[in-house]
C-alpha cells in the first residue's frame, strides 16, 4: 500500500508543487486548501503517514491544524512538517509547542522536500 | 530528478495576478476600514503567497520585493505601525511594482529598476519605525534550511555524539530510531549505547515520553555541520554534544571546527538559500561577472552599482562613433519595443482558465446524453420505415436539445463575472480624484453579470477611457458642483446587465454633460461638418467619436488629447458592439456598451439574393419593408434613397455589390432591410427574407482575405458556406457611390 500524506495550503500552487512532488514519490495525496478543510477532510478517522502544512491560512492557520491534529488519536504521532518562510524562532516555537515534527524553509526544491519527510517518516 | 514545478510556473502567474488584485482592493477598503483586521490579514496572506511561491521558482526580485511590502504589512497588522494613508499609497505604488516585477518574470517586459529601488527604499524606511522587528525578519529569512550536499568526499572522521532528547520527542511525531538510522546513513556507526538511567519506575512511566538517551560514535567523510543537520528538528531542545575525536586520514581544521571545537557556538553557520530551480545545479546560467566580483569580496555592491551605471548602451557607443544616427537607432529601439509587445500579447493569448469541475461534470454528462441520442438515431436508421417519422422527429428534437445545451454548457465555461473587469476601478477613480482636485465616489453593481472572458479582456481599456472622460471632462471641481446646487461629491456609476442575448455596460456621471454649442462650433472649425448643417443630437453626440476630436480646453495629464474616444468606438466595434451616448447639460452623460456575449457565435438573419444566402446580424437590423414606388428617389449627389418616415436613407442594392443575378432589381419589388451601423442607416436590398438562426462565425481573414462588406463567413444548415454581412462596409460602399454619382 501507498503511503498517505495531507497537503495544506491556501495557496493552489503551492498545494500543487508539493502534491505534485509527492505523488511522483508514490504517495497518496489528500489536498486541503486551509486548516479547517484539513480537519473536516480527515473527520473520518482516517491515517496518514505525513501531513505537510503552511502556516499562514485562512479559516484555520497551519499551527491551529497542528495542534487539532494532534488531539485526533489517528494524528498523535504522526510526522507534521510545516512550510514556512520565516525561519524566525517564534514560528518554529509555536509550531513545536503545538507539535509540528519539523518544517522546510520556502522556498525548496523537490529534493529537499523529500529529504525531509524521508527524514521524519518511519521507512 | 523527474520532479520539475517549471509545469507550475503558468499557475503561479495566474494565481499572482488574482493575489495582486486582492491586495490591491484590499489596500482600497484599507483606506475606508483601517482598523479592519481580517482585511490586513488578508492582504498579507496574499503578499505573503506571492512571496513564497516566487521564490520557489527563483523570480528572486519579485520574491524580495514582497517580502518588503511584508513587512510593513505585517507591522500594521501587529499595530505597531498606524495605518496611514501615506502609508496605503506607498503600498499601493508598490502593488503597481510588483505588477511589473512579476510580467518582467513571466514575459521578460522591462523592469523600471530606479522605481524598485526607489520603493524598496521607501517600504524599509516605512517599516523602519520598528527597527526590532525588521532585524528579527531580515535575520529569519538569512537563516535558512542547510541542504546538506555531497560535494567532494572528505576524509573520514570520527565523532562521538552524546544524544538525550527532550521527553516529549513522541509527541511531535518525532522517532529517535530516525534519527538514529540518518546518523547511520552518513557513515558507520558504531558504539551505540543507549542509556535507561532516566526511565522511571514502571508505575511512573509515561509509555508517550522518551526518557532514553543514546551515545554513539560515527566515523564519515562529512563535515561537523552535515552531522548537526541531522538533529535539526531537535537540537534545540535536546541536551547534544558531538565532538570530533580523532581524524582518520589527512587532519583538516576549518573555521567551523575550530568554533565549534571552543564550544564557542552551536549555531551552524548560516547556509547558502538552497538554490530555486532555475538557478539550481550544474547546468545554471552562469552569474554576470560583476556578482562573482562581488560575492567574492574583491569589490562591493555599491561600487558595482557604479560601474554599471557607467556602462553605456550599444546603441549610444554606435552613435558616438557615427555608425548609426541617433533617429536610426530609436527606430530600431521602436521597432525592438514593437516585438517585445507583440510576443508578449502572443503570450498572454494563451492564457488558461480555471473551470469549477461542477461545470465540466455537467458538461460530461451531457455529452453522454449525447451519445445516448446518437445511438439511438442510428438504430432507428437501420430499420427505418415511413411509418416511423413521428419517432425520427422526436429524437431530431432531443438531439437538437442536446446539442443546444452543450452549447450554452460550453460558453458558460468562458464566461466570467464582469466584476473582475470593474475591480481596476476604484483604484483608478481613487487615483484620478486625488489627481484631479475633485471628490468622486464610484457605484458599481451589475458585477456578477456574467460573460465572455475574451470580451471582459478587451472591455477593460475602452471602459477605463471612459470612466477616465467622466473622472475629467465630466466631473466638475467641487466649487463648481456647490455652485450648482449639486452635491459636492461627484458620482460615476458602472452598472452591467443582461438585456436579450446582450450585455449592457453603462457609464454614467452626473457631471456637467455634453456641451451641444461647444461640440458643434468645433466640429465646424475642425471641418466635420458644413457651418449651418442641420444636426440630430444623436448625430451632435456621435461627433466626439471623431478621430483627434477633443473639446477640452486644455489638455490634461488624465485625457483630453483627442485621441481616445474613436479608438473606444472602434475597440466596441470590432467587439460586435455598440455605444450610445446620453446626455443632459447639467446633469450628466451616459455612455451605453451594448456587447454580445461571445463572439463565436451570433443571431442571424438568413436572407436570399439570387440563388445566395447571406447572414445579416440580428442587432443591426432596425426593419424591414417593402416599399411603395413613391418613396423611392434618386437624388444627384446622394445616388438613390428611400424615404422611411420622412428621413431618407441610401439603398445599397446587394447584388450590385457582389455582382449576382438577382430574382428583383426593383425595390418595390423585393425586401430593403433597414441597418443601423454607429448610428446611421443604410437600407439593404436583397430577395427574400429566409429566416433566423444562431450561426457560428468563421474568420475571413484567417481562410482567405478581407473582403469588403463581408464580416466572416458561416456553415448553412445544407452544407454550404453562407457570408456574414458587414454593415458598416456595405455603408461605406453607399456612401463612395453616391459621390461616385455625383
Amino acid at each position: 500500500m501507498s503511503k498517505t500524506a495531507l497537503v495544506v495550503d491556501d495557496s493552489p500552487t503551492m498545494r500543487q508543487m508539493v502534491a505534485f512532488t509527492l505523488t511522483n514519490a508514490g504517495f497518496t495525496v489528500v489536498e486541503a486548501e486551509h486548516g479547517k478543510d484539513a480537519v473536516r477532510k480527515v473527520s473520518d478517522g482516517g491515517k496518514m503517514d505525513i501531513v505537510v502544512t503552511d502556516l499562514n491560512m485562512p479559516e484555520m492557520d497551519g499551527i491551529t491544524l497542528i495542534k487539532e491534529l494532534r488531539k485526533l488519536a489517528a494524528f498523535k504521532f504522526t510526522p507534521i512538517l510545516m512550510l514556512t518562510t520565516e525561519s524566525a524562532m517564534e514560528k518554529k516555537q509555536a509550531g513545536k509547542a503545538a507539535g509540528a515534527t519539523g518544517w522546510i524553509v520556502k522556498p525548496f526544491n523537490p529534493e529537499v522536500l523529500l529529504k525531509t519527510i524521508a527524514k521524519v517518516m518511519p521507512a | 530528478m523527474s520532479n520539475d514545478f517549471a509545469q507550475f510556473q503558468d499557475a503561479f502567474f495566474e494565481e499572482a495576478a488574482e493575489h495582486l488584485a486582492v491586495v490591491e482592493e484590499g489596500l482600497l477598503q484599507l483606506e475606508q476600514h483601517p482598523e479592519d483586521l481580517d482585511l490586513l490579514n488578508k492582504i498579507f496572506r496574499s503578499a505573503h503567497s506571492i512571496k513564497g511561491a516566487s521564490g520557489m521558482f527563483g523570480f528572486n526580485a519579485v520574491a524580495q520585493f514582497t517580502h518588503k511590502m511584508e513587512t510593513l504589512l505585517d507591522l500594521l497588522r501587529n499595530g505597531q505601525t498606524a495605518v496611514t494613508s501615506k502609508n496605503a499609497d506607498l503600498l499601493l505604488k508598490s502593488t503597481d511594482c510588483l505588477k511589473t516585477l512579476i510580467d518582467a518574470a513571466k514575459s521578460g517586459t522591462p523592469v523600471d529598476n530606479e522605481t524598485v529601488k526607489r520603493l524598496t527604499v521607501e517600504l524599509a524606511a516605512a517599516s523602519d519605525m520598528n527597527v526590532k522587528a525588521e532585524s528579527k525578519v531580515e535575520k529569519g529569512a538569512s537563516t535558512s534550511l542547510s541542504v546538506p550536499s555531497p560535494l567532494t568526499p572528505h576524509p573520514l572522521r570520527c565523532f562521538h555524539i552524546d544524544w538525550a532528547p527532550p521527553e516529549w520527542l513522541f509527541q511531535r511525531g518525532l522517532d529517535p530510531l530516525q534519527v538514529i538510522k540518518e546518523l547511520g546513513d552518513l557513515g558507520t556507526l558504531s558504539q551505540v549505547a543507549v542509556d535507561a538511567s532516566r526511565l522511571p519506575d514502571i508505575t511512573e512511566m509515561d509509555p508517550e515520553r522518551c526518557y532514553l538517551s543514546w551515545s554513539m560514535r560515527l566515523e564519515t567523510g562529512k563535515d561537523q555541520q552535515v552531522v548537526e543537520a541531522v538533529f535539526e528538528f531537535v537540537r534545540e531542545d535536546s541536551v547534544l554534544t558531538i565532538e570530533e575525536r580523532e581524524t582518520l586520514g589527512v587532519k583538516r581544521e576549518t573555521q567551523d571546527e575550530k568554533a565549534m571545537a571552543s564550544g564557542a557556538s552551536r549555531e551552524p553557520v548560516a547556509a547558502p538559500h538552497p538554490s530555486p530551480l532555475t538557478s539550481d545545479g550544474s547546468d545554471s546560467e552562469p552569474k554576470p561577472l560583476g556578482e562573482i566580483l562581488v560575492e567574492s569580496g574583491v569589490v562591493s555592491r555599491e561600487v558595482l552599482d557604479g560601474a554599471l551605471a557607467q556602462q553605456k548602451r550599444v546603441g549610444e557607443i554606435l552613435i558616438e562613433q557615427h555608425a548609426a544616427s541617433p533617429q536610426q537607432v530609436e527606430q530600431a529601439l521602436h521597432k525592438q519595443r514593437q516585438q517585445e509587445a507583440a510576443s508578449q500579447s502572443k503570450k498572454t493569448d494563451t492564457a488558461s482558465i480555471r473551470v469549477d469541475t461542477a461545470k465540466i461534470d455537467k458538461l460530461i454528462n451531457l455529452v453522454g446524453e449525447l451519445v445516448i441520442t446518437q445511438s439511438m438515431l442510428s438504430d432507428l436508421g437501420t430499420r427505418f420505415e415511413m411509418n416511423q417519422i413521428h419517432v425520427l422527429l422526436e429524437r431530431m428534437a432531443q438531439l437538437e436539445r442536446n446539442t443546444r445545451e452543450i452549447q450554452e454548457r460550453v460558453m458558460s465555461i468562458r464566461m466570467l463575472p464582469i466584476g473582475t473587469a470593474f475591480s481596476r476601478f476604484p483604484r483608478l477613480v481613487r487615483d484620478l480624484s486625488a489627481r484631479a482636485g475633485k471628490k468622486i465616489q464610484l457605484v458599481l453593481s451589475g458585477e456578477e453579470t456574467e460573460l465572455d472572458k475574451t470580451v471582459i479582456e478587451s472591455i477593460g481599456d475602452p471602459l477605463t477611457h471612459l470612466v477616465r472622460n467622466s473622472a475629467d471632462h465630466g466631473l466638475e471641481t467641487p466649487e463648481v458642483r456647490l455652485d450648482d446646487n449639486k452635491p459636492e461629491v461627484g458620482t460615476i456609476r458602472l452598472n452591467a446587465f443582461h438585456e436579450g442575448g446582450n450585455i449592457c455596460i453603462t457609464v454614467e456621471d452626473d457631471g456637467r454633460g455634453l456641451d451641444r454649442e461647444k461640440i458643434l462650433a468645433k466640429a465646424v472649425t475642425q471641418g466635420l461638418i458644413a457651418e449651418n448643417e442641420k444636426l440630430t443630437d444623436d448625430q451632435i453626440w456621435s461627433m466626439i467619436f471623431k478621430p483627434g476630436f477633443s473639446t477640452a480646453d486644455k489638455i490634461t495629464d488624465i485625457s483630453g488629447r483627442g485621441v481616445g474616444m474613436d479608438v473606444v468606438k472602434r475597440n466596441i466595434e470590432n467587439l460586435g458592439g455598440t455605444i450610445s451616448i446620453k446626455t443632459e447639460k447639467g446633469k450628466g452623460t451616459r455612455f451605453t456598451l451594448k456587447l454580445p456575449l461571445t463572439l463565436a457565435i451570433i443571431e442571424g438573419m438568413t436572407v436570399r439574393v439570387g440563388r445566395e444566402t447571406y447572414i445579416v446580424p440580428l442587432l443591426s437590423i432596425l426593419e424591414s419593408l417593402q416599399p411603395r414606388p413613391e418613396s423611392v428617389k434618386t437624388v444627384i449627389g446622394k445616388g438613390e434613397l428611400i424615404n422611411v418616415r420622412n428621413t431618407y436613407l441610401p439603398i445599397v442594392r446587394l447584388y450590385e455589390v457582389f455582382s449576382l443575378e438577382p430574382e428583383h432589381t426593383d425595390p418595390t419589388k423585393g425586401i430593403l432591410l433597414i441597418l443601423e451601423t454607429e448610428g446611421e442607416c443604410v437600407a439593404v436590398m436583397v430577395d427574400e427574407i429566409l429566416g433566423q438562426q444562431q450561426v457560428v462565425i468563421k474568420s475571413m481573414e484567417q481562410n482567405f482575405r478581407k473582403v469588403e462588406g463581408i464580416a466572416g463567413a458561416t456553415i448553412l444548415g445544407d452544407g454550404t458556406v453562407g457570408f456574414i454581412l458587414d454593415v458598416r462596409g456595405l455603408f461605406e460602399i453607399a456612401c463612395r457611390e453616391a459621390s461616385l454619382v455625383a
